[in-house]
């Protein structure tokens, strides 16, 4: 007798976990969506034809760009702040400075590119 | 001031599916939870069923989802949470009845860490007290300090994923053992918690330290037990 004990996506999205949380969420977002990309391009190379040419313009687009890009540079950034909290322990008690320290990384060099990706896109 | 608390309900007997119910109520602004979900049970619906013991945040009966995050309604005041408030039970254990969960998992994981004193060796000379110094029980104070309510471990998404995995509450037990230098089974705890269900699920995601109403850094408990796994140090 009694309900359940699984967790739905959307009840586990809704958890109030704050800034980590949102940080391990966007990590596994990154995590897929690199994973999606390397399948993707792997797919077009073996496929060809108008087929191919189609899956070729789906990564060359420049809004798949910025996306594969936030993938890319934010799994990297928070990967590397999680592995120094995990070999210094002792670190883990600065946790939500580590996390504003890893935005004020991420954010420019992000921004940075978003910026080429886009004035390029423009025809700049 | 006015609020408005919606509380998850479900009673097996009647119910086939969970839904809210939501009451208007009157209250101090410096009245806690608990004391909101009281008032109901006195005043508005019998039926309404919670844990609570202490309700002085000692015993760790009454965590629970307030507004989407897990607390010990006993702690929480209403000015902290506002108006409009939301009470639903932990995630990842069963639901048994309105807010009370099946913490039997969550127990079954905690007695897989021998959560107790092991020392085999003879007493001292004199018989009494086996002696540790001021620093060396400093090393595990923290992790003393649990009260054994699962708010950490039900805010954990990998416990929500799987209730094999043993789980915040259980390492910080482990911990506390681990690191007493009076107890002789560290290496048994050390082997227990580094098994696939253990250490290895924890993806430093921190739910479990915002979570914790003892404010025990319990992130940094276990990613001193991942360090003991890799040195076999527990100094
Ligand atoms: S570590 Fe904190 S949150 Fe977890 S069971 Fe103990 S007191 Fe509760
Ligand atoms: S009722 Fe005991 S901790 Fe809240």
């Amino acid at each position: 007798m009694g309900l359940k004990r699984n967790v739905s996506l959307a009840t586990a999205l809704r958890y109030k976990g704050q800034g980590p949380f949102l940080t391990y969420i966007l990590h596994r977002i990154g995590g897929l969506g690199m994973a999606v990309f390397i399948t993707i391009h792997i797919l077009a190379s073996f496929v060809g034809g108008k087929a191919g040419v189609f899956v070729n313009s789906i990564y060359e687009n420049w809004l798949f760009q910025i996306f594969i890009f936030f993938c890319v540079l934010f799994h990297a950034i928070n990967g590397l702040r999680i592995t120094l909290l995990d070999l210094f322990p002792k670190l883990l008690e600065h946790s939500r400075e580590a996390i504003w320290i890893e935005w004020a990384v991420f954010l420019p060099v992000y921004g940075l590119a978003v910026f080429v990706i886009v004035h390029t896109a423009l025809g700049g | 001031m006015q609020v408005t608390l919606k509380i998850f309900r479900y009673n097996p007997e009647v119910d086939k599916k969970w839904h809210y119910e939501t009451y208007d109520l009157d209250v101090d602004e410096k009245e806690r939870i608990l004391d909101l979900l009281e008032l109901v049970k006195g005043h508005h619906d019998g039926t309404l069923s919670f844990r609570r013991s202490c309700a002085h945040g000692v015993c760790g009966s009454d965590a629970m989802r307030i507004n989407g995050r897990n607390m010990l309604a006993c702690k929480t005041l209403v000015r902290d949470v506002g108006d409009k408030i939301t009470v639903e039970p932990l995630l990842g254990l069963k639901v048994i009845k309105d807010l009370i969960v099946d913490m039997e998992p969550f127990f079954d994981n905690y007695k897989k860490v021998l959560p107790y004193f092991i020392n085999e060796s003879p007493l001292p000379a004199d018989g009494k007290e086996r002696l540790q110094s001021p620093e060396q029980r400093a090393r595990f104070d923290e992790t003393t300090k649990c009260i054994l309510c699962a708010a950490c471990t039900t805010s954990c998404p990998s416990f929500w994923a799987s209730d094999d995995y043993l789980g915040p509450a259980a390492l910080v037990t482990a911990h506390r053992f681990i690191f007493d230098s009076r107890d002789e089974a560290a290496s048994e705890r050390l082997h227990i918690v580094s098994e696939t269900s253990g250490l290895a699920r924890c993806h430093t995601v921190f739910n479990c330290t915002m979570a914790c109403p003892r404010e025990i850094q319990i992130t940094k408990a276990i990613g001193e037990l991942k360090m003991a796994t890799l040195t076999g140090k527990v100094d």
